[in-house]
Protein backbone atom coordinates (compact mmCIF):
# COMPACT_ATOMS: atom_id res chain seq x y z
CA UNK A 1 0.00 0.00 0.00
CA UNK A 2 1.80 3.18 -1.29
CA UNK A 3 1.60 5.96 1.22
CA UNK A 4 0.42 9.34 0.17
CA UNK A 5 2.48 12.59 0.74
CA UNK A 6 0.18 15.00 1.30
CA UNK A 7 1.03 19.33 0.85
CA UNK A 8 1.56 20.84 4.28
CA UNK A 9 0.98 24.32 2.83
CA UNK A 10 -1.65 25.75 0.07
CA UNK A 11 1.01 26.97 -2.68
CA UNK A 12 2.37 26.72 -5.97
CA UNK A 13 4.64 23.70 -7.18
CA UNK A 14 8.13 25.65 -7.52
CA UNK A 15 10.19 22.37 -8.09
CA UNK A 16 9.69 18.67 -8.73
CA UNK A 17 12.94 17.63 -6.37
CA UNK A 18 12.53 13.70 -6.31
CA UNK A 19 11.67 11.52 -10.06
CA UNK A 20 9.74 8.41 -10.12
CA UNK A 21 11.65 5.41 -8.89
CA UNK A 22 14.39 7.14 -6.53
CA UNK A 23 14.74 6.14 -3.00
CA UNK A 24 14.06 9.33 -0.37
CA UNK A 25 15.09 8.94 3.01
CA UNK A 26 12.65 10.68 5.53
CA UNK A 27 13.28 14.18 5.61
CA UNK A 28 14.49 14.71 2.02
CA UNK A 29 12.46 17.29 -0.02
CA UNK A 30 10.20 15.49 -2.79
CA UNK A 31 8.82 18.75 -4.50
CA UNK A 32 9.40 22.08 -3.29
CA UNK A 33 6.36 24.74 -3.05
CA UNK A 34 6.17 28.04 -2.94
CA UNK A 35 4.22 29.90 -0.67
CA UNK A 36 4.37 32.95 1.44
CA UNK A 37 7.44 33.96 -0.98
CA UNK A 38 9.16 30.79 0.47
CA UNK A 39 10.44 27.85 -1.18
CA UNK A 40 9.13 25.24 1.06
CA UNK A 41 9.81 21.92 0.67
CA UNK A 42 7.88 18.69 1.05
CA UNK A 43 9.65 16.05 2.74
CA UNK A 44 9.23 12.22 2.74
CA UNK A 45 7.30 11.06 5.99
CA UNK A 46 10.13 7.71 5.86
CA UNK A 47 12.18 5.95 3.67
CA UNK A 48 10.93 4.69 0.52
CA UNK A 49 11.13 4.84 -2.99
CA UNK A 50 8.99 7.23 -5.24
CA UNK A 51 6.25 5.76 -6.71
CA UNK A 52 4.45 8.60 -8.80
CA UNK A 53 4.40 12.55 -8.73
CA UNK A 54 1.10 13.39 -8.83
CA UNK A 55 1.74 17.20 -9.58
CA UNK A 56 3.58 19.76 -12.04
CA UNK A 57 5.87 22.59 -11.65
CA UNK A 58 3.43 25.90 -11.59
CA UNK A 59 0.54 23.72 -10.54
CA UNK A 60 -1.23 25.53 -7.28
CA UNK A 61 -1.79 22.80 -4.38
CA UNK A 62 -4.28 23.19 -1.48
CA UNK A 63 -2.86 22.22 2.33
CA UNK A 64 -3.98 18.34 2.36
CA UNK A 65 -3.55 17.72 -1.55
CA UNK A 66 -1.89 14.74 -2.25
CA UNK A 67 1.02 15.35 -4.21
CA UNK A 68 3.49 12.26 -3.98
CA UNK A 69 2.94 8.63 -3.50
CA UNK A 70 5.75 6.88 -1.73
CA UNK A 71 6.38 3.10 -2.03
CA UNK B 1 1.82 -3.29 74.30
CA UNK B 2 4.97 -1.36 75.26
CA UNK B 3 6.43 1.43 72.77
CA UNK B 4 9.01 -1.01 71.15
CA UNK B 5 5.94 -3.26 70.07
CA UNK B 6 4.11 -0.18 69.13
CA UNK B 7 6.89 1.20 66.62
CA UNK B 8 7.09 -2.71 65.48
CA UNK B 9 3.67 -2.33 64.79
CA UNK B 10 4.23 1.33 62.90
CA UNK B 11 7.55 -0.63 60.67
CA UNK B 12 5.30 -3.43 59.72
CA UNK B 13 2.82 -1.63 58.65
CA UNK B 14 4.97 0.61 56.64
CA UNK B 15 6.73 -2.04 54.90
CA UNK B 16 3.24 -3.61 53.85
CA UNK B 17 2.07 -0.38 52.82
CA UNK B 18 5.25 0.26 50.25
CA UNK B 19 4.30 -3.18 48.57
CA UNK B 20 1.98 -0.87 46.96
CA UNK B 21 -1.02 -3.27 45.40
CA UNK B 22 0.63 -6.42 46.05
CA UNK B 23 3.40 -8.44 43.90
CA UNK B 24 1.25 -9.60 41.60
CA UNK B 25 0.27 -5.81 40.69
CA UNK B 26 3.71 -4.85 40.79
CA UNK B 27 4.48 -7.05 38.00
CA UNK B 28 1.57 -6.49 35.56
CA UNK B 29 3.46 -2.74 36.28
CA UNK B 30 6.79 -3.64 35.31
CA UNK B 31 5.20 -6.07 32.25
CA UNK B 32 3.68 -2.67 30.99
CA UNK B 33 7.11 -1.06 30.76
CA UNK B 34 6.34 1.59 33.85
CA UNK B 35 8.50 1.76 37.06
CA UNK B 36 6.57 1.62 40.41
CA UNK B 37 5.08 5.16 41.89
CA UNK B 38 7.70 4.22 44.71
CA UNK B 39 11.02 3.57 42.06
CA UNK B 40 9.53 6.84 40.51
CA UNK B 41 9.75 8.91 43.31
CA UNK B 42 13.07 6.96 44.07
CA UNK B 43 14.64 8.59 40.63
CA UNK B 44 12.64 12.17 41.14
CA UNK B 45 14.11 13.10 44.65
CA UNK B 46 17.58 13.83 46.02
CA UNK B 47 18.49 10.12 48.26
CA UNK B 48 16.97 10.57 51.65
CA UNK B 49 15.37 13.21 51.39
CA UNK B 50 11.42 12.50 50.37
CA UNK B 51 9.14 12.70 53.27
CA UNK B 52 5.88 11.06 52.24
CA UNK B 53 2.55 12.44 53.58
CA UNK B 54 -0.48 9.95 54.56
CA UNK B 55 0.93 6.64 53.84
CA UNK B 56 -1.74 5.07 56.32
CA UNK B 57 -4.37 6.22 54.21
CA UNK B 58 -7.25 3.86 52.88
CA UNK B 59 -9.81 4.02 51.27
CA UNK B 60 -13.66 6.11 52.61
CA UNK B 61 -15.04 3.27 53.86
CA UNK B 62 -18.11 4.14 52.14
CA UNK B 63 -17.81 1.54 49.26
CA UNK B 64 -19.79 -1.66 49.59
CA UNK B 65 -17.18 -3.23 47.38
CA UNK B 66 -14.13 -2.26 49.08
CA UNK B 67 -15.31 -3.38 52.52
CA UNK B 68 -12.52 -5.53 54.20
CA UNK B 69 -10.07 -4.37 51.63
CA UNK B 70 -7.00 -2.09 51.93
CA UNK B 71 -5.99 0.04 49.52
CA UNK B 72 -2.41 1.00 50.33
CA UNK B 73 -1.93 4.66 50.68
CA UNK B 74 -5.10 5.03 49.38
CA UNK B 75 -3.45 4.76 45.66
CA UNK B 76 -1.38 7.93 45.77
CA UNK B 77 1.44 8.79 47.03
CA UNK B 78 2.01 12.61 48.30
CA UNK B 79 4.62 14.05 49.78
CA UNK B 80 7.89 16.59 49.42
CA UNK B 81 11.65 16.30 49.07
CA UNK B 82 14.69 18.15 47.28
CA UNK B 83 15.32 18.07 43.50
CA UNK B 84 19.15 19.11 43.07
CA UNK B 85 18.73 20.19 46.65
CA UNK B 86 15.30 22.34 46.22
CA UNK B 87 12.36 21.65 47.31
CA UNK B 88 9.11 20.34 45.74
CA UNK B 89 5.91 18.78 46.78
CA UNK B 90 4.45 15.65 44.74
CA UNK B 91 1.63 14.05 43.91
CA UNK B 92 2.06 10.55 42.39
CA UNK B 93 -0.64 8.38 41.48
CA UNK B 94 -0.12 4.39 42.25
CA UNK B 95 -1.67 2.30 39.34
CA UNK B 96 -0.91 -0.78 41.13
CA UNK B 97 -4.13 0.01 43.84
CA UNK B 98 -7.42 0.50 42.16
CA UNK B 99 -5.54 1.31 38.64
CA UNK B 100 -4.58 4.70 41.17
CA UNK B 101 -8.29 5.85 40.96
CA UNK B 102 -9.04 8.87 42.68
CA UNK B 103 -10.66 7.68 45.94
CA UNK B 104 -11.78 10.28 48.53
CA UNK B 105 -9.30 9.90 51.61
CA UNK B 106 -6.66 10.27 48.42
CA UNK B 107 -7.88 13.40 47.36
CA UNK B 108 -7.77 14.62 50.84
CA UNK B 109 -3.82 13.39 50.97
CA UNK B 110 -3.71 15.83 47.11
CA UNK B 111 -5.18 18.46 49.20
CA UNK B 112 -2.47 18.65 51.74
CA UNK B 113 0.37 18.18 49.18
CA UNK B 114 -1.01 21.20 47.22
CA UNK B 115 -0.82 22.85 50.56
CA UNK B 116 2.72 22.48 50.93
CA UNK B 117 3.41 23.50 47.47
CA UNK B 118 0.63 26.84 47.22
CA UNK B 119 1.50 28.05 50.87
CA UNK B 120 5.17 27.28 50.99
CA UNK B 121 5.51 28.42 47.36
CA UNK B 122 7.57 25.19 46.13
CA UNK B 123 7.03 24.00 42.87
CA UNK B 124 4.16 21.28 42.48
CA UNK B 125 4.84 18.43 40.60
CA UNK B 126 2.26 15.64 39.74
CA UNK B 127 2.85 11.95 37.86
CA UNK B 128 -0.01 10.80 36.50
CA UNK B 129 -0.92 7.41 36.34
CA UNK B 130 -4.38 6.94 37.02
CA UNK B 131 -7.81 5.84 35.66
CA UNK B 132 -9.29 9.22 36.84
CA UNK B 133 -12.29 9.50 39.36
CA UNK B 134 -12.87 6.51 41.91
CA UNK B 135 -16.60 6.09 40.72
CA UNK B 136 -17.60 4.08 43.79
CA UNK B 137 -16.51 7.03 46.22
CA UNK B 138 -17.50 9.69 43.78
CA UNK B 139 -21.24 8.39 42.84
CA UNK B 140 -23.96 10.69 44.14
CA UNK B 141 -24.33 14.33 44.64
CA UNK B 142 -23.47 14.14 48.31
CA UNK B 143 -20.08 13.15 47.38
CA UNK B 144 -19.80 15.40 44.07
CA UNK B 145 -21.21 18.68 44.63
CA UNK B 146 -18.11 19.17 46.89
CA UNK B 147 -15.39 18.27 44.98
CA UNK B 148 -13.67 19.48 42.04
CA UNK B 149 -11.44 22.52 44.23
CA UNK B 150 -8.15 21.19 42.86
CA UNK B 151 -8.44 22.89 39.91
CA UNK B 152 -9.79 25.85 41.15
CA UNK B 153 -6.27 25.99 43.13
CA UNK B 154 -4.21 24.72 40.25
CA UNK B 155 -5.45 27.71 38.33
CA UNK B 156 -5.25 30.04 41.26
CA UNK B 157 -1.62 29.08 41.28
CA UNK B 158 -0.39 29.21 37.82
CA UNK B 159 2.52 31.63 37.72
CA UNK B 160 2.94 31.60 41.46
CA UNK B 161 4.61 28.17 41.80
CA UNK B 162 5.76 26.14 39.11
CA UNK B 163 3.65 23.24 37.85
CA UNK B 164 4.94 19.88 36.10
CA UNK B 165 2.37 17.38 35.61
CA UNK B 166 4.06 14.48 34.29
CA UNK B 167 1.65 11.62 32.17
CA UNK B 168 3.19 8.37 33.13
CA UNK B 169 0.10 6.17 32.70
CA UNK B 170 -3.22 7.08 31.81
CA UNK B 171 -5.24 10.03 33.10
CA UNK B 172 -8.57 10.29 32.46
CA UNK B 173 -11.44 12.77 32.99
CA UNK B 174 -10.39 14.51 36.53
CA UNK B 175 -7.15 13.41 35.56
CA UNK B 176 -7.04 14.68 32.68
CA UNK B 177 -7.52 18.46 33.36
CA UNK B 178 -4.49 18.52 35.72
CA UNK B 179 -1.65 18.31 33.21
CA UNK B 180 -4.48 20.58 31.24
CA UNK B 181 -3.70 23.72 33.81
CA UNK B 182 0.22 22.50 34.48
CA UNK B 183 3.20 24.81 33.06
CA UNK B 184 5.18 21.31 31.48
CA UNK B 185 3.45 17.95 30.65
CA UNK B 186 5.82 15.88 29.76
CA UNK B 187 4.37 12.47 28.37
CA UNK B 188 6.06 9.19 27.93
CA UNK B 189 5.56 7.11 24.67
CA UNK B 190 3.57 3.85 24.16
CA UNK B 191 2.04 3.95 27.94
CA UNK B 192 0.83 7.46 28.49
CA UNK B 193 -2.28 9.00 27.31
CA UNK B 194 -4.64 11.47 28.54
CA UNK B 195 -8.13 12.12 27.29
CA UNK B 196 -11.67 13.93 29.08
CA UNK B 197 -13.92 10.59 28.46
CA UNK B 198 -11.56 7.71 27.98
CA UNK B 199 -12.67 4.91 25.59
CA UNK B 200 -15.15 2.94 27.17
CA UNK B 201 -17.36 6.70 27.69
CA UNK B 202 -16.79 7.44 24.01
CA UNK B 203 -17.98 4.31 22.98
CA UNK B 204 -20.77 5.03 24.93
CA UNK B 205 -21.59 8.37 24.36
CA UNK B 206 -20.52 9.10 20.56
CA UNK B 207 -20.39 5.59 19.32
CA UNK B 208 -16.77 5.81 18.28
CA UNK B 209 -14.70 2.97 18.69
CA UNK B 210 -10.90 3.64 19.35
CA UNK B 211 -7.93 2.65 21.40
CA UNK B 212 -6.51 5.10 24.34
CA UNK B 213 -3.34 5.38 22.49
CA UNK B 214 -5.36 6.78 19.56
CA UNK B 215 -7.44 8.70 21.24
CA UNK B 216 -4.69 10.68 23.79
CA UNK B 217 -1.62 9.09 23.42
CA UNK B 218 1.68 10.97 23.36
CA UNK B 219 1.35 11.27 19.95
CA UNK B 220 -1.87 12.61 19.39
CA UNK B 221 -0.90 14.97 22.10
CA UNK B 222 2.70 16.07 21.41
CA UNK B 223 2.12 16.23 17.54
CA UNK B 224 -1.19 16.97 16.95
CA UNK B 225 -3.03 19.14 19.82
CA UNK B 226 -0.57 20.75 21.14
CA UNK B 227 -1.89 19.29 25.10
CA UNK B 228 1.38 17.57 25.82
CA UNK B 229 5.03 19.35 25.99
CA UNK B 230 7.59 16.42 25.45
CA UNK B 231 7.27 12.76 24.24
CA UNK B 232 9.74 10.60 26.08
CA UNK B 233 10.95 7.18 25.70
CA UNK B 234 10.62 5.86 28.99
CA UNK B 235 9.71 6.75 32.63
CA UNK B 236 13.61 7.40 33.45
CA UNK B 237 13.33 10.29 30.52
CA UNK B 238 10.56 11.34 31.92
CA UNK B 239 11.34 11.77 35.44
CA UNK B 240 14.71 13.71 33.72
CA UNK B 241 13.27 15.43 31.93
CA UNK B 242 11.06 17.16 34.58
CA UNK B 243 13.97 17.56 36.79
CA UNK B 244 15.79 19.25 33.90
CA UNK B 245 13.11 21.22 32.95
CA UNK B 246 12.58 22.30 36.94
CA UNK B 247 16.45 23.37 37.35
CA UNK B 248 15.53 26.62 34.88
CA UNK B 249 12.83 27.73 36.96
CA UNK B 250 12.90 29.33 40.15
CA UNK B 251 11.17 28.30 43.32
CA UNK B 252 8.09 30.99 42.97
CA UNK B 253 7.26 34.09 41.22
CA UNK B 254 9.12 35.82 43.70
CA UNK B 255 12.34 34.47 43.58
CA UNK B 256 14.98 35.01 40.83
CA UNK B 257 15.42 32.14 38.24
CA UNK B 258 18.63 29.94 39.70
CA UNK B 259 22.00 30.77 37.59
CA UNK B 260 24.68 28.23 37.46
CA UNK B 261 28.15 27.75 36.74
CA UNK B 262 29.57 28.56 33.23
CA UNK B 263 32.94 28.10 31.72
CA UNK B 264 31.32 28.85 28.03
CA UNK B 265 33.05 31.82 27.48
CA UNK B 266 30.44 34.78 26.84
CA UNK B 267 32.80 36.37 24.21
CA UNK B 268 32.97 32.71 22.17
CA UNK B 269 32.40 33.63 18.57
CA UNK B 270 30.73 31.25 16.19
CA UNK B 271 32.31 31.20 13.12
CA UNK B 272 28.94 28.95 11.78
CA UNK B 273 27.02 31.85 11.90
CA UNK B 274 28.49 33.47 9.04
CA UNK B 275 26.98 30.95 6.12
CA UNK B 276 24.11 29.84 7.75
CA UNK B 277 21.90 31.99 6.32
CA UNK B 278 21.68 31.16 2.51
CA UNK B 279 22.12 34.01 0.26
CA UNK B 280 18.61 33.54 -1.41
CA UNK B 281 16.19 35.11 0.68
CA UNK B 282 13.56 32.07 -0.27
CA UNK B 283 15.74 29.37 0.97
CA UNK B 284 15.19 27.73 4.37
CA UNK B 285 17.84 27.04 6.77
CA UNK B 286 17.27 25.42 10.00
CA UNK B 287 16.92 28.31 13.40
CA UNK B 288 17.93 25.49 16.01
CA UNK B 289 21.61 26.17 14.61
CA UNK B 290 21.58 29.76 15.09
CA UNK B 291 19.95 28.71 19.09
CA UNK B 292 22.57 25.91 19.23
CA UNK B 293 25.25 27.97 18.63
CA UNK B 294 24.53 30.84 20.75
CA UNK B 295 23.15 28.94 24.06
CA UNK B 296 25.90 28.18 26.95
CA UNK B 297 27.27 24.75 25.60
CA UNK B 298 24.16 24.37 23.11
CA UNK B 299 22.13 23.24 25.18
CA UNK B 300 18.37 23.97 24.73
CA UNK B 301 15.48 22.02 26.28
CA UNK B 302 12.97 22.41 23.30
CA UNK B 303 9.00 22.61 24.41
CA UNK B 304 6.92 21.06 21.72
CA UNK B 305 9.31 20.16 19.59
CA UNK B 306 6.99 17.92 17.26
CA UNK B 307 4.31 20.45 17.16
CA UNK B 308 3.76 24.30 15.50
CA UNK B 309 7.01 23.18 14.50
CA UNK B 310 7.18 26.95 12.73
CA UNK B 311 7.85 28.57 15.53
CA UNK B 312 10.46 26.78 17.98
CA UNK B 313 10.63 27.78 21.45
CA UNK B 314 12.50 26.61 24.50
CA UNK B 315 14.69 27.11 27.90
CA UNK B 316 18.63 27.75 27.60
CA UNK B 317 20.89 29.11 29.51
CA UNK B 318 23.12 32.60 28.70
CA UNK B 319 26.25 32.97 30.73
CA UNK B 320 24.32 30.72 33.15
CA UNK B 321 21.52 32.60 33.39
CA UNK B 322 18.41 30.89 32.30
CA UNK B 323 16.53 32.34 28.93
CA UNK B 324 13.49 31.68 27.29
CA UNK B 325 14.28 31.31 23.66
CA UNK B 326 11.60 32.33 20.98
CA UNK B 327 12.46 31.40 17.31
CA UNK B 328 10.77 31.39 13.79
CA UNK B 329 12.00 28.32 11.69
CA UNK B 330 11.89 29.02 8.14
CA UNK B 331 12.18 25.25 7.60
CA UNK B 332 8.51 24.99 8.41
CA UNK B 333 6.44 26.78 6.49
CA UNK B 334 8.72 29.05 5.54
CA UNK B 335 8.15 29.97 9.40
CA UNK B 336 5.35 32.01 8.53
CA UNK B 337 3.17 31.79 12.00
CA UNK B 338 0.07 30.04 11.72
CA UNK B 339 -3.01 29.63 14.68
CA UNK B 340 -1.13 27.06 16.44
CA UNK B 341 2.43 28.58 15.95
CA UNK B 342 0.96 31.63 17.79
CA UNK B 343 -0.58 30.24 20.64
CA UNK B 344 2.37 28.02 21.36
CA UNK B 345 4.65 31.05 21.20
CA UNK B 346 1.97 33.03 23.01
CA UNK B 347 1.84 30.64 26.24
CA UNK B 348 5.79 29.66 26.27
CA UNK B 349 6.13 34.26 26.73
CA UNK B 350 3.90 34.13 29.40
CA UNK B 351 5.39 30.96 30.99
CA UNK B 352 8.86 32.99 30.80
CA UNK B 353 7.38 36.52 32.13
CA UNK B 354 5.63 34.68 35.06
CA UNK B 355 8.95 33.07 35.99
CA UNK B 356 11.07 36.16 35.65
CA UNK B 357 13.19 34.33 32.53
CA UNK B 358 13.85 36.57 30.10
CA UNK B 359 12.99 36.17 26.85
CA UNK B 360 15.22 35.66 23.25
CA UNK B 361 13.57 36.86 19.95
CA UNK B 362 15.20 35.38 16.90
CA UNK B 363 13.30 36.92 13.87
CA UNK B 364 12.96 35.33 10.07
CA UNK B 365 9.37 35.51 9.82
CA UNK B 366 7.85 36.26 6.62
CA UNK B 367 4.26 36.99 8.49
CA UNK B 368 1.24 35.28 9.27
CA UNK B 369 -0.14 32.75 7.03
CA UNK B 370 -3.13 34.34 5.23
CA UNK B 371 -5.81 32.35 3.08
CA UNK B 372 -9.45 31.18 4.02
CA UNK B 373 -8.27 28.50 5.85
CA UNK B 374 -6.31 30.26 8.73
CA UNK B 375 -9.29 33.34 8.62
CA UNK B 376 -11.62 30.59 8.94
CA UNK B 377 -9.54 28.79 12.05
CA UNK B 378 -9.13 32.45 13.46
CA UNK B 379 -6.04 33.19 12.76
CA UNK B 380 -6.80 36.99 13.79
CA UNK B 381 -7.48 36.33 17.42
CA UNK B 382 -4.82 33.52 17.66
CA UNK B 383 -2.45 36.56 16.15
CA UNK B 384 -3.83 38.61 19.08
CA UNK B 385 -2.77 36.40 21.76
CA UNK B 386 1.05 36.33 21.06
CA UNK B 387 0.51 40.51 20.70
CA UNK B 388 -1.35 40.39 23.51
CA UNK B 389 1.57 38.46 25.09
CA UNK B 390 4.47 40.11 24.36
CA UNK B 391 2.94 43.54 25.34
CA UNK B 392 2.39 41.88 28.66
CA UNK B 393 6.01 40.60 29.26
CA UNK B 394 8.04 42.83 31.38
CA UNK B 395 10.86 40.47 31.69
CA UNK B 396 14.03 41.63 29.58
CA UNK B 397 13.38 40.79 26.20
CA UNK B 398 16.24 41.00 23.83
CA UNK B 399 15.55 40.73 19.91
CA UNK B 400 17.72 39.56 17.03
CA UNK B 401 16.45 40.06 13.46
CA UNK B 402 18.56 37.18 11.37
CA UNK B 403 16.80 38.06 8.10
CA UNK B 404 12.94 38.39 7.23
CA UNK B 405 10.58 40.49 9.88
CA UNK B 406 8.04 41.40 7.86
CA UNK B 407 4.40 43.06 8.70
CA UNK B 408 2.86 41.74 12.18
CA UNK B 409 5.61 38.81 12.81
CA UNK B 410 8.05 41.89 13.21
CA UNK B 411 5.27 43.08 16.44
CA UNK B 412 4.90 39.70 17.62
CA UNK B 413 8.71 38.81 17.69
CA UNK B 414 9.18 41.73 19.97
CA UNK B 415 9.97 44.24 17.18
CA UNK B 416 10.99 47.85 18.06
CA UNK B 417 7.39 48.81 19.25
CA UNK B 418 7.30 45.79 22.07
CA UNK B 419 10.05 47.39 24.74
CA UNK B 420 12.59 45.01 23.83
CA UNK B 421 15.74 45.95 26.01
CA UNK B 422 18.03 45.66 23.29
CA UNK B 423 17.09 44.99 19.35
CA UNK B 424 20.31 44.07 17.06
CA UNK B 425 20.05 42.78 12.77
CA UNK B 426 22.02 40.49 11.52
CA UNK B 427 23.21 42.39 8.12
CA UNK B 428 20.58 39.98 6.08
CA UNK B 429 17.79 41.47 7.62
CA UNK B 430 14.86 42.78 6.28
CA UNK B 431 12.33 44.97 8.25
CA UNK B 432 9.32 45.74 6.46
CA UNK B 433 5.63 46.34 6.26
CA UNK B 434 5.48 43.09 3.45
CA UNK B 435 8.28 41.39 1.24
CA UNK B 436 9.87 43.38 -1.37
CA UNK B 437 7.72 41.26 -4.00
CA UNK B 438 4.15 41.53 -2.27
CA UNK B 439 4.81 45.30 -1.36
CA UNK B 440 6.13 46.07 -5.15
CA UNK B 441 3.40 44.35 -6.86
CA UNK B 442 1.25 46.56 -4.26
CA UNK B 443 2.91 50.06 -4.39
CA UNK B 444 3.60 50.00 -8.19
CA UNK B 445 0.67 48.11 -10.02
CA UNK B 446 0.18 50.75 -12.34
CA UNK B 447 3.79 51.41 -13.65
CA UNK B 448 3.91 47.76 -13.78
CA UNK B 449 1.39 47.46 -16.02
CA UNK B 450 2.27 49.95 -17.74
CA UNK B 451 5.76 49.28 -18.91
CA UNK B 452 6.78 48.16 -21.82
CA UNK B 453 8.77 45.43 -20.10
CA UNK B 454 5.96 44.43 -16.84
CA UNK B 455 8.75 41.32 -15.90
CA UNK B 456 11.67 43.59 -16.04
CA UNK B 457 9.95 46.91 -14.50
CA UNK B 458 8.88 44.22 -11.64
CA UNK B 459 12.32 43.08 -11.17
CA UNK B 460 13.79 46.28 -11.31
CA UNK B 461 11.23 47.91 -8.65
CA UNK B 462 12.00 44.83 -6.40
CA UNK B 463 15.51 45.76 -6.16
CA UNK B 464 14.73 49.28 -5.27
CA UNK B 465 12.52 48.40 -2.65
CA UNK B 466 14.72 46.20 -1.08
CA UNK B 467 17.37 48.83 -0.53
CA UNK B 468 14.37 50.41 1.31
CA UNK B 469 14.50 47.52 3.75
CA UNK B 470 18.00 46.64 4.99
CA UNK B 471 19.18 46.81 8.13
CA UNK B 472 21.19 49.92 7.49
CA UNK B 473 17.78 52.03 6.95
CA UNK B 474 16.51 51.03 10.25
CA UNK B 475 19.82 51.70 12.13
CA UNK B 476 19.96 54.84 10.45
CA UNK B 477 16.59 55.94 12.02
CA UNK B 478 17.92 54.68 15.08
CA UNK B 479 15.14 52.58 15.47
CA UNK B 480 17.69 49.47 16.16
CA UNK B 481 20.17 49.30 18.19
CA UNK B 482 22.87 47.91 15.91
CA UNK B 483 23.92 45.96 13.06
CA UNK B 484 25.95 43.22 14.55
CA UNK B 485 28.04 40.31 12.88
CA UNK B 486 26.25 36.83 13.31
CA UNK B 487 29.34 35.28 14.66
CA UNK B 488 28.86 37.87 17.53
CA UNK B 489 25.68 37.49 18.63
CA UNK B 490 25.93 35.63 21.90
CA UNK B 491 28.71 38.15 23.19
CA UNK B 492 25.79 40.74 22.51
CA UNK B 493 23.14 38.70 24.12
CA UNK B 494 25.29 38.16 27.06
CA UNK B 495 25.76 42.00 27.27
CA UNK B 496 22.13 42.84 26.74
CA UNK B 497 20.82 40.40 29.42
CA UNK B 498 23.42 41.98 31.52
CA UNK B 499 22.36 45.22 31.34
CA UNK B 500 18.56 44.58 31.41
CA UNK B 501 18.82 42.66 34.91
CA UNK B 502 17.08 45.75 37.08
CA UNK B 503 14.33 46.30 34.23
CA UNK B 504 11.51 48.24 36.02
CA UNK B 505 8.63 48.00 34.49
CA UNK B 506 5.60 48.91 36.15
CA UNK B 507 2.16 48.43 34.36
CA UNK B 508 -1.07 50.64 35.72
CA UNK B 509 -3.25 48.48 38.16
CA UNK B 510 -6.13 46.34 36.58
CA UNK B 511 -7.86 43.57 37.97
CA UNK B 512 -6.42 41.31 34.71
CA UNK B 513 -6.99 41.90 31.20
CA UNK B 514 -9.27 40.23 28.34
CA UNK B 515 -6.92 37.84 26.88
CA UNK B 516 -7.89 37.31 23.53
CA UNK B 517 -8.02 33.00 23.85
Amino acid sequence: MPEEIKAHITGVVFEIAATPGARVAAGDPVIVLESMKMEIPVEAPRDGAVKEILVREGQTVQEGDVVALLE
Amino acid sequence: MGMRDLVDELSAKRTRIRKMGGEEAVLRQHAAGKLTVRERLDLLFDPGTFAEIGIHATHAGIAPDLAGRETPADGVVAGFGRIDGRLASVIAYDFTVMAGSMGRTAEIKCNRAREVAYTKRVPMIWLIDSAGARIQEAIGSKSFAGSGLLFREESIMSGVVPQVAAMMGPGAAGTAYIPALADFVPMVRGTSNMALGGPPLVKAVVGEDITAEELGGSKVHCEVSGCGDLEVEDDRACIRAVKDYLAYFPANNTERPPGAPCDDPADRREEALLTLVPDSPRRAYDVKKVVRAVVDHGVFFELKPAWAKNVVVGLARLAGAPVGIVANQPMVLGGALDVDAADKAARFIMLCDAFGIPLVFLQDVPGFMVGSKVERAGIIRHGAKMLYAVSEATVPKLTVVLRKAYGAGYFVMCGRGYEPDLIVAWPTAEISVMGPEGGTNIVFRREIAAAADPDAERARRVEEFRKLINPYMAAGAALIDDVIDPRETRGVLIRGLEMARTKTLLRPWKKHGVMPV
